[in-house]
């Protein structure tokens, strides 16, 4: 089954033609630098990308397929959740390539996206796995059991995962984003030097927080004179980040532990961090389970995944779509 | 030849006109979800599609994220269809709309819409049509202050001119009367326009915002 999928829930246009487990194309326009002198993604910036750089990135997508709408089985399109500006111009879109074509349109949860990366080849993850998903916009763990959904056994009460380690970056003045900008100080520094809580240890449930952590890392910068806080920045880094995927992993464990789950799979953005596939690796080792790591530009948000997740829902067939809105 | 226009920024109702098929889904609060449903009812009696040479489309300016869908689903459409797109600016529609009244005669037009946040989109176009001011976003005030160095009165319509009636008649502008059609945007007009101009590639349409996002704002008034 030839699948187009389109993505634009945050700062990155995609476009992705997949057949069944294998992906055709998959074209990621970043506006990293964009959003860059504004440190974070605004909305509007978004929106105003998304509009110039959709039809060019589905139309590489197409010719790096070698395809035509034409000879398409399906589009898909990330309905949600997301910016709702960035969404639209994506829904919008895809509404009318497939209406144009009279094709048959699937409208995908972003969040089964990431779980759906894993299904891609190379070696696709069978369910039931256990998925834990961390980027500036997400931080959940969701329980695989069957392709066409996942569960929310936890996820997070403030910030992401990926934002705790911008807002961090920010504090240690350092560049957006900030996740490996961290890490890359991180990694001349002490994870140790400092104790900074991992937070919702002793709560019970799956849930994350991370709010409490960025403003632990404020007080610890205050109580620091410039000179100090210079030299100390690279076990600021370390620490700060240490707490950030201690918190991940220990509800990942706590998970493992309440489940029968055959593997684990980590998606999003954060999953790029060595540190926290190091924990992951050690954890999944020493329990006997499969570490599904699927490649950086699956990780991240494309639209591959938006494809992959589609193949497993019900299309909606010609005219059903038209008054589709997108879902923020 | 037949044509679809559409438009983010004023209401407006399909219509026929001459040779021209022309069809407008205007804008509602229900935009997002009916414009792609009000354009397959339109292009119905076409054949669909396949019976369409040009894609018009108005261009704002308008609300943002009107015109994103406006603009994004002519994109679509026409790079599916790999059909040309005519991009029309909302004001030159306006203004042209404004030159076919007995009181234009040879005096300028001013095409003016809402823009919200008590402000005025604005452009001024002459007797044979030719654009005197590009599209602005302005106060009335400073609108009014421009108005006033005219050497001659412009006859100006549009949901500004409306909202903005008594600032701009003080200017000296002669604003039509309330009920008069040519306070909208007509889609006939958008479709004149499109096709005496310039057909372009999809890709290459981009809505005319006028306001810089509000990021914008902040870093300037941060650097400042
Ligand atoms: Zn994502």
């Amino acid at each position: 089954m030839r699948i187009l999928g389109i993505e634009t829930s945050c700062d990155d246009t995609c476009a992705a033609v997949t057949d069944g487990p294998r992906i055709r194309s998959n074209v990621i326009s970043s506006q990293a630098a964009a959003h860059a002198r504004y440190g974070g993604v605004v909305p509007e910036v978004a929106s105003r990308h998304h509009l110039e750089l959709i039809n060019p990135v589905v139309g590489a997508a197409l010719s790096e397929a070698g395809a035509e709408l034409g000879d398409l089985d399906a589009l898909a399109v990330t309905r949600g959740p997301g910016l709702i500006g960035a969404l639209l111009v994506g829904v919008t879109t895809a509404k009318a390539l497939a209406a144009a074509t009279r094709k048959p349109l699937i409208g995908v949860d972003h969040l089964h996206g990431h779980v759906a990366a894993n299904f891609l080849d190379p070696a696709p993850l069978e369910p039931p796995f256990l998925c834990l998903i961390a980027s500036g916009g997400h931080t959940l763990l969701a329980g695989v059991a069957r392709p066409e959904g996942f569960e929310v056994l936890g996820q997070t009460l403030d910030d992401a995962a990926g934002e705790a380690l911008d807002k961090g970056a920010r504090l240690l003045g350092l560049g957006y984003p900030g996740g490996p900008a961290i890490e890359r100080l991180a990694a001349d520094g002490d994870p140790d030097a400092f104790d900074f809580p991992v937070a919702m240890a002793r709560e019970p449930g799956l849930d994350f927080s991370f709010s409490g952590l960025k403003t632990a890392l404020l007080y610890a910068t205050r109580r620091l004179d410039a000179g100090e806080l210079e030299r100390r920045r690279a076990d600021l880094a370390a620490s700060y980040q240490a707490a950030v995927v201690g918190q991940l992993v220990a509800k990942l464990e706590r998970a493992l532990e309440a489940g029968e789950w055959g593997a684990v799979a980590l998606g999003g953005g954060v999953a790029a961090n060595a540190a926290l596939r190091e924990r992951v690796g050690e954890l999944c080792g020493e329990r006997g389970l499969r570490l599904k790591l699927v490649p950086a530009e699956l990780c991240t948000d494309n639209a591959a995944m938006i494809a992959s997740a589609a193949r497993f829902l019900e299309p909606a067939p010609y005219p059903e779509y038209l008054s589709w809105d997108a879902m923020a | 030849m037949a044509l679809v226009r559409f438009d983010a920024s004023e209401s407006s109702t399909g219509q026929l006109s001459g040779r021209s098929r022309s069809v407008a889904a205007g804008q509602h609060p229900r935009h997002a979800t009916d414009l792609l449903e009000e354009l397959e009812t339109v292009v119905q009696p076409v054949g669909g599609w396949p019976g369409i040479d040009l894609i018009a489309v108005g261009v704002g300016p308008g609300s943002f994220t009107g015109l994103r869908i406006c603009v994004a689903t002519a994109r679509a459409l026409a790079q599916a269809l790999d059909k040309p797109v005519g991009p029309v600016g909302t004001l030159a529609a306006l203004a042209r709309g404004i030159g076919e009244q007995s009181e234009a005669e040879a005096r300028p037009r001013l095409a003016v819409l809402d823009a919200r946040r008590g402000e005025a989109f604005a452009a001024l176009h002459g007797p044979n049509g030719e654009e005197l001011w590009p599209p602005l976003v302005t106060s009335p005030a400073k609108l009014a202050e421009r108005l006033a160095t005219l050497p001659e009165a412009p006859l100006a319509a549009g949901s500004g001119a409306l909202r903005f009636r008594d600032e701009l008649e003080a200017a000296g502008a002669e604003v039509l009367p309330d009920a008069e059609p040519a306070h909208r945007v007509s889609a006939r007009h958008v479709c004149v326009l499109a096709e005496a101009g310039r057909p372009a590639r999809p890709e290459s349409i981009e809505p005319i915002y006028l306001r810089p996002p509000d990021a914008e704002l902040w870093l300037e008034r941060d650097t400042h």
